[in-house]
């Protein structure tokens, strides 16, 4: 039993690929989104919830997960708007072209890093969630970024 | 190059210039305003324009995951000139916002990425002297 501890600044990765392969933790052309502030996988199952007439407290049934995963990051410039000549075509386009287009894609959040037997969770799905914000408080552009994912979630290791 | 040696830059300009040198004016670019005699330099020189070494402090902006943290640097600069309070020179005002002015000198053509860049100062009368204690401050990237 252990926490993991994200603190040597290479455990918690977002990898983007317009294949699995390339989305895999420490894949060699893996387009990593730097500079990321916080990420979130969300994979809450859908509720509904009713009452019936013989309890006084509400039942419920699971209906599809709506999984997504989000974060917030400083706007680096290359993997924002492409970087040319990568084999990648998620990281040839950017972030912005590939959301405008609605490309699929495909993703991992590493929780531990890319070492062998390191723990992530792998999907696909579509960027979304874009807007970027300048202010000279910021300093630097803010942007949100989420991935509305197609499908399931799924836990693997390296 | 350092925001004190651009500070002092702009205020070796005449007065007309946008710095403080003129007749009556001076400014000191190599000594730091230390005091002789338990008198600081600058009440022991009137009229003469001191800049103060910078102090600096590095503050976390960003922290990011992957570590690659943005960084903002706070400078202080102190500047310091002292007049007759019973005969204040004519050009005064004009020195005293050229002063003020002279943080503009801080820019992104001379290095700087400035987010903040403030002036001002605090005036003191002990005797017949008047001190005026500019201060600068910058928040760079």
């Amino acid at each position: 039993m252990a926490v993991m501890n994200i603190t040597a600044g290479s455990q918690a990765i977002l990898t983007l690929g317009n294949t699995e392969a390339l989305s895999l933790p420490g894949a060699a052309d893996g387009m990593v989104i730097p500079f990321v502030q916080d990420v979130t996988v969300n994979a809450a199952p859908g509720i509904v919830r009713y009452s019936v007439l013989d309890s006084s407290s509400s039942k419920a049934f699971t209906t599809v997960n709506e999984n997504s995963v989000s974060g917030n990051m400083l706007v680096d410039e290359d993997s924002f708007f492409g970087l040319s000549g990568a084999t990648n075509t998620v990281a040839l386009n950017g972030l912005f072209a590939t959301s405008t287009a609605k490309t699929k894609v495909f993703f991992t959040v590493a929780f531990e890093g890319a070492d062998s037997g390191d723990h992530y969770i792998k999907g696909s799905g579509f960027i979304g969630g874009l807007a970027p914000t300048a202010s000279m408080d910021a300093a630097v552009w803010l942007s949100p970024v989420e991935i509305i994912v197609d499908g399931e979630l799924t836990a693997a290791t390296v | 190059m350092s925001i004190r040696t651009l500070i002092l830059q702009q205020l070796a300009n005449t007065l007309a210039n946008g710095g403080v040198v003129s007749s009556d004016y001076s400014l000191e670019a190599n000594e730091l305003p230390w005091n002789a005699s338990g008198q600081p330099l600058y009440v022991k020189n009137m009229r003469v324009v001191y800049v103060s070494e910078e102090e600096e402090a590095k503050v976390q902006l960003y922290r990011t995951l992957d570590q690659g943290d943005v960084y903002q640097t706070e400078t202080l600069v102190q500047a310091f000139l002292s007049e007759d309070a019973k005969n204040i020179n004519a050009n005064n005002p004009t020195v005293i916002e050229n002063m003020l002015n002279a943080k503009d000198i801080v820019n992104t053509a001379n290095g700087f990425n400035v987010q903040v860049a403030d002036s001002g100062y605090e005036q003191e009368i002990e005797g017949d002297t008047i001190t005026y204690t500019f201060e600068y401050t910058f928040t760079t990237i």
